[in-house]
């Protein structure tokens, strides 16, 4: 193998190892910004708005 | 940022992963619903003052502070809450239809029924009527950024100045905090801070020049701040209620800070919940609790001095 082989095969490689653990950490870390999916059913009880309101005694 | 496990919910317990698909239980489900609350309520100071603000929240937090005064829909699972259905279109009809200027996304926290803010927000916003946040600021930088582009004003409890007090009692950290705010500020909305000073936890001189100090250097001298008494409530009942010999005290150690408009709040102080012209000391707004007796402002200017007044007045 010449010299220039050599080399071109060590930047290829090292390109990928720096690619691969650029893709690796970016599928392991947890995304930040996840726009959630609405669900249809509320799991609590649901009431009329005018008996929401009726118990408004919230701060702030 | 909390981690969620296949069928599990988050720290606010109302996003949920099922089948590796984030989903929010509240969206268009809140549990309160307000139609008369007055906007000094929220506190805003500076926003519309003596305008009835459409007050909507849904259960949930992803903080989870020991003082909590609203921790009975806060603190609570879904499943065990009452709710009303109301989409955003429905929302933002109904403000329209009964002419508000405003809806406020508060009480519990706007950042965690975060789509159903947005997309209300952002219909409300093309009916005309504004959009305000009252919220702690828990939030990453980029959903922060896209929220603050349909949001006209918002309120952020700087609960402490300390990590440690952000740990201890609020299960949360500072840093997000104090960047949320510089973001809010940078975004060129109407931003005003709220501090509750708890006793023997916050109230020290110290720490209340550290946090006014910051608020300056920061968010600039013109960001109102409201210092609010505690009432004991939740996991903190054992604590006295902030008495007003202390908030008075916090607001004078913010006005020798360099800050122009400082209030107090949940107790009547004569001086603590006017506006005054930090140019010329004249009386600007005059309050009691949330009842305006009192607004000289001429286009949101002072009438002796002409000096411009931050806030959104008309």
């Amino acid at each position: 193998m010449t010299r220039r082989k050599f080399v071109q095969k060590l930047i290829k490689a090292g390109s990928a190892i720096i690619v691969g653990a650029w893709w690796l950490a970016k599928k392991t870390a947890p995304r930040k910004f996840v726009w959630a999916v609405k669900t249809k059913k509320y799991p609590g009880c649901l009431k009329p708005l005018r008996s929401i309101y009726k118990q408004s005694k919230w701060g702030g | 940022m909390c981690i969620i496990g296949p069928g599990q919910s988050g720290e606010c317990r109302v996003r949920i992963n099922i089948d590796g698909v984030l989903r929010t239980v509240v969206y268009g489900f809140p549990c309160s619903f307000n139609p008369y609350d007055p906007v000094e309520k929220k506190p805003l100071f500076h926003f519309l003052p003596g305008t009835k603000i459409l007050s909507v929240a849904t259960v949930g937090c992803n903080l989870h502070c020991l003082n909590c005064q609203n921790w009975d829909i806060s603190q609570r699972n879904p499943e065990d809450s009452t709710a009303g259905f109301l989409p955003p279109e429905g929302l933002a009809k109904l403000a329209k239809k009964h002419h508000y200027l405003s809806i406020a996304y508060t009480y519990s926290e706007p950042i965690i029924f975060y789509e159903y803010t947005y997309d209300t927000a952002k219909l409300a916003r093309a009916e005309g009527i504004r959009n305000v946040l009252v919220t702690a600021g828990y939030i990453n930088e980029k959903p922060w950024k896209h929220l603050l582009e349909v949001v006209d004003a918002v309120n952020i409890d700087l609960k402490g100045i300390t990590n440690d007090f952000y740990v201890r009692v609020c299960s949360g950290t500072l840093k997000p905090v104090q960047d949320a705010l510089v973001l809010a500020k940078a975004s060129g909305i109407l931003v005003e801070v709220t501090n509750l000073v708890i006793p023997t936890l916050n109230d020290k001189p110290e720490q209340i020049r550290k946090l006014a100090r910051w608020v300056k250097e920061n968010l600039g001298s013109e960001t109102p701040l409201h210092f609010s008494g505690f009432y004991p409530q939740y996991k903190m009942r054992h604590l006295p209620p902030t008495s007003l010999k202390t908030l008075e005290m916090a607001r004078e150690i913010a006005i020798s800070e360099g800050l122009y408009y400082v209030y107090i709040g949940n107790v009547r102080s004569k001086e603590g919940e006017n506006t005054y012209c930090p140019e010329c000391k004249s009386l600007l707004i005059e309050r009691v609790g949330y009842t305006i007796l009192q607004n000289g402002l001429k286009d949101g200017c002072c009438p002796d001095c002409g000096r411009e007044i931050y806030g959104v007045w008309k």
